[in-house]
């Protein structure tokens, strides 16, 4: 196949911009080519429209029929464990560490320093 | 009559002709889609007076309240009726539109009025918005999404670069 990752109903996505960055929704249902309805019950995000550009497609899926409840997609999402399996791919992994380097102060920064050079 | 960039707002208006006897006149409700109160008023009596022999001066508004949407979060389709004024005339149209909220649809009309035929918001005149069923619609773009299997990849995603990455050694890569 081509393409391996697909926007599709029960796609888990994460989300790269906006009030909820950092976290994971999962699409419930397509308003058109450039709008999704999704929905985070475990991560925090309420059932919202959201851009596709803000945001990026995983590897994980889960079973939902279109447009289903809020209550149907936590059952799923928990069922499939989709927060553990988020936590093991590289873009979570890629986002954790940018988060840290982010929030490190001044002393840290001359240590990764001295430890890259050495 | 200036829209602002922020999406509009469904009003209900309740207006009508004072009398000078004391004598019952008729109550003309409508339903206006502006950014703000201010605006929601002017339009108001701006279609009323086209309609009925009442003007601002002689009239009064017995209400203005806001109208929420009944479910923000299920997708919707609508089909807007609209009148507009080109260079040349006057021309109806029915336009479809995807949304979650009826405001939504009516603004993403507005812009693509202005987008598609130049129309500015002054000389457009929403008749009707209605929900559509999906059977009913007849517009390409909004019966494509109409699949319960809906799918389609991101091919050569383009993503906003920041400004550190204009120049860089490798083609980046475009695979979602």
């Amino acid at each position: 196949m081509l393409y391996q990752r697909y926007i599709e109903i029960g796609r888990v996505c994460y989300i790269r911009l906006g009030e909820h960055a950092g976290k994971t929704c999962v699409v419930v249902d397509m308003v058109d080519q450039k709008h999704l309805l999704v929905d985070g019950p475990m991560s925090g995000v309420p059932r919202s429209t959201i851009r596709l550009n803000q945001v990026a497609i995983t590897d994980l899926k889960i079973a939902i029929p279109r447009g289903c409840k809020t209550n149907k997609v936590r059952v799923e999402l928990t069922k499939a464990d989709i927060s553990t399996k988020f936590a093991k791919t590289s873009l979570s992994k890629k986002a954790e560490a940018k988060k840290d380097k982010a929030g490190l102060g001044d002393f840290e920064r001359f240590k990764l320093r001295v430890a890259k050079t050495t | 009559m200036r829209f602002k960039c922020a999406e509009l707002k469904e009003f209900q208006i309740v207006g009508k002709p004072l009398s000078k006897t004391n004598e019952k006149t008729p109550i003309y409700k409508m339903r206006i889609f502006a950014p703000d109160e201010v605006v929601a008023k002017s339009r108001f009596w701006y279609f009323l007076r086209q309609l009925k022999k009442v003007r601002k001066v002689n009239g009064e508004i017995l209400r203005l309240t806001e109208v929420s949407e009944k479910s923000p979060t299920k997708i919707k389709n609508f089909g807007i009726w609209v009148r507009y004024d080109s260079r040349s005339g006057s021309h109806n149209m029915y336009r479809e539109y995807r949304d979650v909220m009826t405001t939504g649809a009516v603004t993403q009309c507005y812009r693509d009025m202005a987008a598609r035929h130049r129309a500015r918001a002054h000389s457009i005149q929403i008749m009707k918005v209605a929900e559509v069923k999906a059977s009913d619609c007849r517009r390409s773009t909004v019966q494509q999404m109409h699949n319960s299997k809906i799918k389609f990849p991101l091919p050569h995603r383009i993503l906003k670069y920041n400004k550190k990455s204009i120049f860089v050694a490798e083609r980046p890569s475009t695979m979602q």
